[in-house]
């Protein structure tokens, strides 16, 4: 599926869909219930670009200034990337998403069936948590069109189970970074092979890593929080380990927001349990989250992962990120905390001149001192 | 409280009209004098400036005096009728920016304080009049609350929430969850759900007490009003055509901003009047009307004279637009009798709320009621909702109806973005090829 590192991962899928006869989904940014693709045995595969020119027929319908992850995913998928999935899921996250997915599922963009996903806005309220059920249950139903049965309810608590040990294991290996003698560039590759691999096979590389999780904290020359979009390319992560940097806190839509920082305990109805997972995860923009929610929320995470330097990391043309990068900004700077902000276009190289800012960057943070 | 209340009633309903009475009788004794193949200028347009003017003069004495909201345009307003808001919409402030070339030294503000220039026009020219209190209104008034429905497009929400942060205000919002084909009930019990929310809202923050049936005259005056505009639109399928989309785009301000109210009817059943008896009188909004037009997608707005000139000057009439259309839409499900549901309704169904399927059949019905033989695609760089999807949406135009059509790259808001060669260049290669 992925062009970078696409044969392994195209060959996971294909043996995913040969040998367990499990159908494969794509799916675009950023959140979505993968619980119930799981329960009804469906393997999500994630899409987030992939990094590089878009190429391909399809890359003109879009114009030049929509976000890159939207062009290079829709060109991708049109170029062949699809034959490798029964149905793209496209959640309705932003305005080009939302007309990016209208796009494939009205004017034929895509040959295979399209699926939507329309998570509601705004925070957790009596109204949104009756409607996000329903349209849980709306994509269960499109879904066992696909699958050709029905979702059962104690499969699904069984996904549940599964989503929310993962979860627990992301979240231990993220906050207890500074434990882990493992680079950047390892934590992230295992960390975003949960896009594609089998949920219990992504639990078990999980747990192999989480042994590795020693009792005393190494001491890290240049802790840093990452907020922003998606770690792309993956020179960025190795020019931070280069640099002696470490992610002490990450805030990345593709990662750290996307796991649950508190515990949620399932009920009974498991319906009722997926609903509140739609609203548990940490502040996003594209939940329309109250910004000060959110800042209070990064506060913290910065705090509690003496983190000494932020990086916003962002793509370019995202407006639900962009928006929120001044109020960041400035939050931070009266922190006193150093801020970087890195518009990136999903490039496969970082550019010489994003290298030499990062590195001027985690100099200047490294003379503050050691944490 | 009294006496602000009275200085702002003063000022909206007897001081800026006289104003505005004294300055057009100052222009018309200059005249114009100057020839031009835009067809004679609508005598509604000194109503329509006389009718803006007070909202905004009276809007700078309103805070205090009256609750103020800020809303966006997809909003629906009535909620906010019977608690006797002053209402502000920051678009619409930003199309006023805009048409004034305000927006790149607005926008230059807003970038110095770290918002990307890729980001919304209308949203950066707000942003900027905020951070720097610059504004042509002479002064916008300060929120009592906010009022956000992402039945337009989604980064409403993104800029509301900064505006709600920084000016510490609540914010209702409105989420309408997309539209392919109709609305489910399920969608439509959330919004009418949220509607509900947002009313008491609203009653709350004016202090006022929240009582359903008080929405059915504005629902009732907005259903009217909308109506009102699909005729003043709907005259247009005569030959020629009456108006231009372009005057379309100026005269639309009062059902986006004074929807729900008497005014606003008074104005489009005046308005309608006037075209009525160009229609009669074989009156055209250009000179020489030759090919008739459709546009799709927002206007470019500090460019609409010269575009409007040059394209008539070649017997070019712009005679429909998506734009202006849609906010003849979603009046005609509004029901007094079931205010909320109908609320729920019509919100859900607007143009950019709804999938690329029902934008085609927009489009090829306008283009078939009001006989068009091209169209002409805006590709507007900050607003990717009504943007992505276009390049299809043109291939089908071209392939199904046979009309030419034309892809131009622009930006509502901000000129920096408009590369005029290549507009002009582009225009007229479409023009050359209607001979
Ligand atoms: S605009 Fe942002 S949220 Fe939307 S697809 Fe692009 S990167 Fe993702
Ligand atoms: S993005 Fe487009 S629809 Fe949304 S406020 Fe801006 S101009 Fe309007």
């Amino acid at each position: 599926m992925e062009r970078r590192g696409s044969v392994m991962r195209q060959d996971y899928i294909d043996t995913q869909r040969q040998r367990h006869g499990r159908k494969a989904v794509a799916v675009l940014p950023i959140h979505y219930p993968k619980e119930i693709l799981t329960a009804m045995d469906l393997l999500a595969v994630e899409v987030w670009g992939p990094p590089g020119p878009a190429r391909g027929h399809a890359a003109a319908q879009i114009q030049p200034y929509v976000c890159a992850i939207v062009r290079n995913a829709l060109a991708f998928l049109a170029a062949g990337g699809e034959q490798h999935v029964d149905a793209v899921l496209f959640p309705h996250t932003c305005d080009s998403l939302q007309g990016v997915a209208s796009l494939a599922a009205d004017f034929g963009a895509l040959r295979r069936p399209t699926l939507q996903y329309l998570h509601p806005k705004g925070g957790r309220r009596d109204s949104t948590l009756a409607f996000a059920t329903a349209e849980l249950r709306r994509l269960a139903e499109t879904l066992a069109r696909l699958t050709g049965h029905a979702l059962d309810d104690a499969k699904l608590s069984g996904a549940i189970a599964l989503h929310l040990e993962i979860h627990a294991l992301r979240r231990r290996l993220l906050t207890e970074r500074r434990h882990l003698p493992a680079s950047d560039v390892e934590l992230y590759r295992c960390l975003r092979r949960g896009e594609f691999l089998w949920p219990a096979d992504h639990r078990a590389e999980l747990e192999a890593l989480s042994a590795r999780l020693t009792k005393d904290a190494a001491a890290v020359a240049v802790p840093l929080m990452v907020s922003g979009y998606v770690p792309e390319p993956r020179t960025l992560l190795e020019a931070l380990d280069r640099l002696g940097a470490r992610i002490v806190a990450d805030d990345y839509a593709a990662v750290g927001r996307r796991v649950l920082r508190q515990p949620v305990v399932p009920e009974a109805d498991p319906w009722r349990t997926l609903a509140t997972l739609a609203f548990a995860g940490p502040p996003c923009p594209t939940f329309g989250t109250p910004l000060g929610e959110r800042l209070s929320y990064l506060d913290g995470l910065f705090t509690a992962s003496k983190a000494r330097g932020l990086v916003i990391h962002v793509v370019k043309f995202c407006d639900p990120e962009l928006f929120q990068v001044p109020a960041l900004q400035a939050h931070f700077a009266a922190k006193n905390a150093p801020v970087l902000v890195l518009e990136t276009e999903l490039e496969e190289q970082l550019s010489g001149q994003t290298q030499t800012r990062l590195e001027a960057f985690v100099e200047m943070v490294g003379n503050r001192g050691v944490s | 409280m009294i006496l602000r209340r009275l200085r702002y009633e003063i000022v909206s309903r007897l001081v800026a009209p006289a104003l505005l009475r004294i300055t057009k009788r100052r222009r018309s004794q200059g005249g114009t004098g100057a020839t031009s193949p835009l067809g004679p200028p609508l005598e509604s347009r000194h109503k329509l400036k006389e009718l803006m003017s007070a909202h905004y003069l009276g809007g700078r004495f309103a805070d205090g005096a009256v609750p103020v909201a800020y809303v966006t345009s997809g909003f629906p307003v009535e909620l906010l009728r019977p608690f006797g808001y002053h209402v502000v919409y920051p678009e619409n402030h930003g199309a006023l920016c805009s048409a004034r070339r305000l927006v790149p030294q607005l926008s230059e503000v807003a970038e110095r304080a770290g918002f990307s220039r890729d980001l919304c026009g209308y949203a950066r020219a707000d942003l900027g009049s905020l951070l720097s209190g610059s504004t042509p209104t002479g002064r916008l008034p300060r929120p009592d609350l906010l009022g956000c429905c992402t039945n337009i497009c989604q980064t409403v929400l993104y800029w509301y929430r900064v505006l709600a942060d920084r000016l510490g205000v609540p914010l209702v919002l409105i989420d309408t969850p997309f539209v392919y084909g109709q609305a489910p009930r399920a969608h439509l019990d959330y919004v009418a759900a949220q509607l509900y929310e947002a009313y008491a809202t609203a009653a709350r923050v004016a202090k006022r007490r929240a009582d359903i049936s008080d929405l059915e005259v504005p629902i009732r005056l907005a259903a009217e009003g909308t109506q009102l505009w699909g005729e003043c639109l709907g005259l247009s399928s005569h030959r020629p055509a009456p108006w231009t989309c372009f005057d379309g785009f100026v005269h639309m301000a009062p059902i986006v901003a004074m929807r729900g109210t008497v005014a606003c009817n008074a104005y489009y059943r005046m308005l309608r009047d006037e075209l009525s008896d160009r229609v009669a009188r074989g009156i055209g909004g250009i000179e020489h009307e030759r090919h008739r037009l459709l546009w799709d997608n927002l206007p470019i707005w500090y460019q609409i004279r010269e575009l409007a000139t040059s394209l008539a000057a070649a017997g070019f009439n712009f005679v429909c637009a998506t734009y202006t259309d849609a906010w003849a839409e979603p009046g005609t499900t509004f029901d007094p009798h079931h205010p909320l549901e109908s609320l729920a309704m019509a919100y859900s169904h607007v143009l950019l709320n709804q999938d690329l399927k029902n934008r085609l059949r927009v489009m090829t019905e306008l283009a078939r009621r009001f006989q068009v033989d091209g169209a002409v695609l805006h590709s507007d760089r900050s607003c990717k909702p009504y943007s992505v999807g276009q390049i299809d949406l043109k291939e089908r135009l071209q392939r199904d109806l046979g009309i030419k059509t034309l892809i131009l790259d622009a930006d509502h808001a901000d000129p920096r973005a408009f590369a005029a060669a290549q507009v002009e260049s582009r225009l007229a290669a479409f023009m050359e090829s209607f001979r």
